[in-house]
């Protein structure tokens, strides 16, 4: 479960979130709707402790970012799955190496790793292109990468931001799609868009923020 | 096991993946070992040159005419317990008296009518002492015997040889170390190229729940590789330089270098190892901070 009691943290240049106050819960389908600068990312960025609250705080299961040890903040971030709008991932590596690395960081053996990024590879429908380079891959095929590195290592929580920022409607749609997938396997999406036509009638939870606050939820 | 392979096996790759920066690092750890190397074996061999002219340093002790020589025999026993002597050599009356002979081709007895030549003992001081000798303990212990008469040695040469030696010895030391030192952050200097080169990998690493000792560990193994073949070329060149250099000296003056090309690759190995980690660790532990 995550929740944010009167979190907020403001940039040294203005800006940021104040006063959030959000509960999600363990499978529930988020998503944090508004405008570019609103607060989105700084909103997800305090749920992996990348900025902890100034003021308030942040509980994600055991992890209260008010008592976390930095050297702890690892063990959180293998429980949440991210996806980018810019992917991250890796150029130096072919797909299998690039969604290999989260097992890698959690110590799995290599049999498990090969058995765990053949299956997520092939739920997000890339099977065949496993040796190819993210500069092979079309936009909709990296950000597909990124989904099946943010699940291969079965996280709680899948927090994704802007994911289809760089996608057409279509493709956009299909990634929607996969996340509802991975969501109704048990783990949590939250999932930040400043297109509230992407995500409307989908029946999901919409959380708006505008200008750094929680209009509604 | 896998975890630790698969970050042996990345700072393998990495070598590759950052051909240019690797260069860098392999060249200055070369150049720093092989400047390193070539000063431990200028060193060493400077110790055999002390070590033969200690050799040579001679304490002459001449006993009073009086003194018998069964109690000679039980003072140089004495000498022999003193702190810093090597051995002693007792020549007696009769033994100086065939040195005369031997010297000049006269015997005294027919120049003088007696021998008027005094017992006396050489006393020979240690060799091996890495730091400075100081022989005037050991000549005013002698000289406090009631039996000596009389005793020579080379004071100001003995004093002058210690002195540059110990010179030699400190500012050799200090240009090692310096050129460790230097050569720390050129390493740390070299790798924080490649960690900016790989920002990106290790921020991912970041966000997918890496710890810090496994973000630092293929950066560091890589920078022990760099050390390794850095320490294989200064080695090999180091090698040929003196097997080559001995070979021009000894048909020149019959000396030889003397090493061991075992215990220098030893050596310079280690050293590599320990540059190459403490240059690697302190360059991605100030990225990281």
């Amino acid at each position: 479960m995550i929740r944010l009691d009167n979190a907020s943290y403001n940039y040294p240049k203005g800006s940021g979130v104040s006063n959030i106050n959000l509960t999600i819960g363990n499978d529930e389908f988020a998503f944090i709707i508004g405008p570019t600068g609103s607060g989105k990312t700084t909103l997800l960025r305090m749920i992996y402790m990348d900025l902890l609250p100034q003021v308030g705080k942040v509980v994600v299961d055991e992890f209260d970012s008010k008592k976390i040890k930095p050297r702890k903040i690892p063990f959180l971030r293998r429980k949440i799955g991210m996806v980018f709008q810019e992917y991250h991932l890796l150029d130096d590596r072919n797909l299998f190496d690039n969604i290999a690395l989260s097992l890698h960081v959690i110590g799995c053996s290599k049999d498990e790793i090969v058995d765990r990024v053949t299956e997520s590879i092939e739920e997000v429908g890339l099977n065949g292109k496993e040796d190819r380079y993210p500069e092979e891959l079309s936009g909709g095929e990296q950000q597909r990468a990124c989904i099946a590195r943010a699940f291969v290592k079965n996280p709680d929580i899948i927090l994704a931001d802007e994911p289809t920022g760089n996608l057409d409607p279509v493709t956009s749609f299909e990634l929607i799609k996969l996340l509802e997938e991975v969501n109704r396997e048990g783990t949590a999406v939250i999932m930040a868009s400043h297109d509230y036509n992407l995500i409307k009638g989908r029946g999901h939870r919409i959380v708006e923020i505008q200008e750094g606050s929680v209009r509604q939820s | 096991m896998d975890k630790m392979m698969f970050l042996f096996s990345e700072g393998l790759k990495n070598l590759w993946r950052h051909k240019l920066t690797a260069f860098t690092a392999i060249f200055s750890t070369f150049l720093t070992l092989a400047v390193a190397g070539s000063l431990m074996i200028v060193g060493q061999n400077t110790n055999k040159v002390i070590e033969y002219l200690r050799g040579k340093y001679k304490i002459e002790v001449f006993f009073k005419e009086s003194v018998p020589d069964k109690q000679i025999n039980a003072v140089v026993k004495e000498f022999n317990k003193i702190n810093g002597v090597r051995s002693t050599t007792i020549i007696s009356k009769s033994d100086a008296e065939k040195i005369f002979k031997s010297q000049f081709g006269e015997n005294i007895l027919d120049i003088v009518g007696y021998n008027p030549l005094p017992a006396s003992c050489v006393v020979n001081v240690v060799k091996f002492q890495s730091d400075k000798m100081n022989i005037l303990p050991i000549v005013e212990r002698i000289k406090s015997y009631p039996e000596v008469d009389e005793v020579l040695y080379q004071g100001r040469l003995i004093y002058r040889i210690e002195t540059y030696y110990q010179k030699f010895v400190q500012i050799m030391t200090a240009l090692l170390i310096l050129i460790l030192v230097i050569s720390v952050f050129i390493i740390s200097n070299t790798v924080r190229l490649t960690i900016f080169a790989k920002k990106e990998l290790i921020q991912a690493l970041q966000l997918i729940g890496a710890t810090r000792s496994f973000v630092k560990a293929p950066f560091v193994i890589e920078g022990v590789f760099h050390g390794l073949i850095g320490a294989m070329l200064a080695s090999a060149i180091l090698i040929i330089g003196l097997e080559i250099g001995s070979d021009i000296l000894y048909s020149v003056s019959k000396i030889t270098i003397q090493y061991s090309p075992l215990v220098l690759i030893g050596i310079l190995t280690s050293l590599s190892v320990v540059i190459s980690i403490l240059g690697s660790s302190r360059a991605i532990s100030r990225f990281l901070k």
